[in-house]
């Protein structure tokens, strides 16, 4: 049993499923479904469509370069039956995919992780900034207002001081 | 469900545009361009034989948007167009592939696509061409 992959989505197409574009130099457009088709007839880039597995690898949504990646590959080299080999390389399979699933696992959890460190120092931020909707910028205004009054009525008993002097020195230029 | 209800609601997806995705209709793709562009195919399609079914003879053909012209007049004037910078700023990364696909699939690590700069093909005049049909008649 072959599983082909999407040309779109890059999805498994099971037996029996999806439809397959013949183009006029021999290349084969396999999709898995008909919305995949319909997008490739639109002449969609799968690289700008969030919902196919280019546009998340390309973009660091998920893992994308991992050598756990590198076991499964189209070979073109016929293989000639060996009991033995064909067991291991089952048991290898299963464990290469554990670990395959574990890292890119791991992966978007590290990213998510970083999203709320983000997020946290957004929130900061935005406190910070509208910091007048909690606390009235006005709240401790009256008091200082009065302290203020203070200070400044005793200026202004010295600043009487100076202005008599001032006004005496003034009509003693005019007389 | 007869009245307006009906034709309202029995042509859901029924556009225009159904005609044009056509596999008939279907215009050369981003990569079948990119595989045009190398130099030993670009020289061929620049410098097509007269083919009376084509427009302009196939002697006016644009690489990147794989489209014949009728005149020089035309197909220079096509360079200014929008459709044409588009086409260009659409071919500057690499175009996806099948093996892209696979690769997206977990068959290999993924490979970002190169950026390239793009130029216009250096535009014909009418000398040119009168040149070269007086070599070939020679």
């Amino acid at each position: 049993m072959r599983i082909d992959t999407c040309y779109f989505c890059s999805s498994r197409i099971y037996p029996g499923h999806g439809i397959q574009f013949v183009r006029n130099d021999c290349k084969i457009f396999k999709f898995c479904r008909s919305k995949c088709h319909k997008a490739f007839k639109r002449k969609k880039n799968p690289r700008k469509v969030k919902w196919t597995k280019a546009y998340r690898k390309s973009v660091g949504k998920e893992l994308a370069i991992d050598p756990s990646f590198e076991f499964e590959r189209r070979r073109n080299i016929p293989l000639k039956y060996d009991r033995e080999f064909w067991q291991k390389s089952i048991e290898a399979m299963k464990k290469i995919e554990a670990i395959k699933n574990k890292r890119q696992n791991t992966y978007i959890m590290q990213r998510l992780r970083k999203a709320t460190e983000l997020e946290t120092q957004r929130d900061i931020k935005e406190v910070q900034r509208d910091l007048s909707l909690i606390r009235s910028p006005a709240a401790g205004l009256r008091e200082k207002e009065k302290m203020e009054m203070e200070e400044s009525i005793v200026e202004e008993i010295h600043d009487s001081d100076d202005e008599m002097n001032g006004n005496t020195r003034m009509m003693e230029v005019n007389g | 469900m007869p009245g307006p209800y009906r034709r309202k609601k029995t042509h859901y997806g029924d556009t225009h545009l159904q005609r044009r995705w056509r596999t008939r209709n279907r215009k050369r793709d981003l990569d079948q361009i990119d595989g045009d562009l190398k130099e030993e195919n670009a020289e061929k399609l620049l410098n097509q034989e007269v083919d009376v079914d084509k427009p302009g003879d196939a002697q006016f053909y644009c690489l990147h948007c794989a489209r014949y012209f009728i005149d020089d007049n035309a197909m220079n004037a096509h360079f200014k167009t929008k459709v044409h910078k588009r086409r260009l700023k659409a071919l500057e990364l690499e175009p996806y592939s099948i093996e892209d696909s696979e690769r997206a699939a977990g068959h290999g690590s993924y490979i970002p696509p190169k950026k390239r700069k793009l130029q216009t093909q250096t535009p014909i005049t009418e000398k040119d061409v009168i040149k070269e049909m007086e070599l070939s008649m020679n």
